[in-house]
């Protein structure tokens, strides 16, 4: 096999780099792609709670790149998701645990089994961020619709670009309808006008990311969630198909009925 | 407050929508973030442009204007430089004036 690998990156912490890394991962596996996610937060463990791996580790990724496991050891299979794995970031150390070459040989193993190798990537743009791109083929950036996540983005892009990662792809997390209606918050065209990046997809700010998160269950898994709708076709565009973006209309009042109906129905 | 209620209920607005604040202050920032140049540089930057158009044409210094912009990630560099006249025509007007 020879898979591709992604990092999905943002500059700024707390813009969805976690939640996008699951639920993409996740529709992936769900289409039938061998998966492999990849905790490079490291220190700051966070994607095995977010799919609900936690009580489920035993090896880490420091443990496999220092050979005192098998990297196939330190892989835990999800259960609901036959095709998905991740292999979890170290809790005790720190960023500065992990050499460059370390991470390239790591991921250079992963593809060879995997169809996707998804990079979780700590916020900043120090030895963490560093060690998360020197692997990957590709980078997806998320950003929320404001100031400072944008301007985060931008400089990431910059920093992608002097590694020789071209063409980034751009998620935006966390829109608010309401907001974009009253102008009071940056919609699409803002932002892709001063980004000036190819659009991977759009996330509306939904109620459903923390209720799946609480449980364990990314939201993709849930069929009545929007933001899972999103992700599940950001998954299908990296999979070459042309869906059409997930519409970020406020929803009418006659709208939120029919979606009612449709779901009770 | 009332006023505001009914040109509120019109849909009309007179307040600059809070997005397109955002949006004027990012593209400013982003400009000069990508190309990493301080506003004391620029300001260098902006004399030397000055000196060295003055020795071609007579410039207006004050009414000139340098800005960055940048468009699909490109920069550009956009001056406007008021020209009160060539070297000739300044010369040859000084030298008129004292001849007169
Ligand atoms: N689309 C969304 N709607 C609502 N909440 C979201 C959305 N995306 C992320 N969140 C929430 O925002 C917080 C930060 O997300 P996370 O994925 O941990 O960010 P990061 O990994 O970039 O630090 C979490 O509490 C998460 O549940
Ligand atoms: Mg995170």
């Amino acid at each position: 096999m020879n898979g591709k690998v992604m990092v999905v990156t943002s500059g700024k912490g707390g813009v969805g780099k976690t939640t996008a890394v699951a639920n993409i991962g996740c529709a992936l596996a769900r289409r039938g792609k061998k998966v492999a996610l990849v905790d490079a937060d490291i220190g700051l463990r966070n994607l095995d709670i977010v799919l609900g791996l936690e009580n489920r580790i035993v090896f880490d990724i420091i443990h496999a790149m220092e050979g005192r496991c098998r990297l196939r050891q330190a892989l835990i299979k999800d259960k609901r998701v036959q095709t998905l794995y991740l292999l979890p970031a170290a809790q005790s150390k720190d960023k500065e645990a992990i050499q460059p070459e370390q991470m390239k040989q790591l991921t250079g193993e992963l593809r060879d089994q995997f169809d996707y190798v998804i990079l979780d990537c700590p916020a900043g743009i120090e030895r963490g961020f560093k060690n998360a791109i020197v692997g990957a083929d590709d980078a997806i950036i998320i950003t929320t619709p404001e100031v400072s996540a944008v301007r985060d983005a931008d400089r990431i892009v910059g920093l992608l670009e002097a590694e020789g990662i071209e063409k980034p792809k751009l998620v935006i997390n966390r829109i608010r309808p309401d907001m974009v209606k009253r102008g009071d918050m940056l919609d699409i065209d803002d932002v892709l006008d001063i980004l000036a990046i190819d659009l991977l997809g759009v996330v509306p700010d939904d109620e459903s990311v923390i209720t799946s998160t609480n449980k364990g269950e990314p939201a993709v898994l849930d069929g009545a969630s929007r933001a899972g709708e999103a992700f599940r076709r950001i998954a299908a565009r990296l999979e070459g198909e042309d869906v059409p973006f997930l519409s970020m209309e406020a929803p009418t009042f006659w709208g939120r009925i029919k979606r009612f109906l449709g779901a009770a129905r | 407050m009332v006023f505001d209620f009914v040109s509120w209920f019109l849909g009309r607005r007179d307040k600059p929508r809070s997005k397109d604040l955002a949006k004027e202050r990012l593209k400013v920032v982003l400009t000069h973030d990508r190309v990493d140049i301080s506003p004391q540089m620029f300001e260098k930057l902006r004399r030397d442009l000055a000196i060295a158009c003055a020795k071609y044409v007579e410039i207006d210094e004050a009414a000139m204007s340098v800005r960055l912009d940048s468009q699909d990630r490109r920069l550009a560099l956009i001056a406007s430089v008021p020209v009160l006249g060539t070297k000739a025509t300044a010369y040859s007007s000084k030298r008129r004036g004292k001849m007169g």
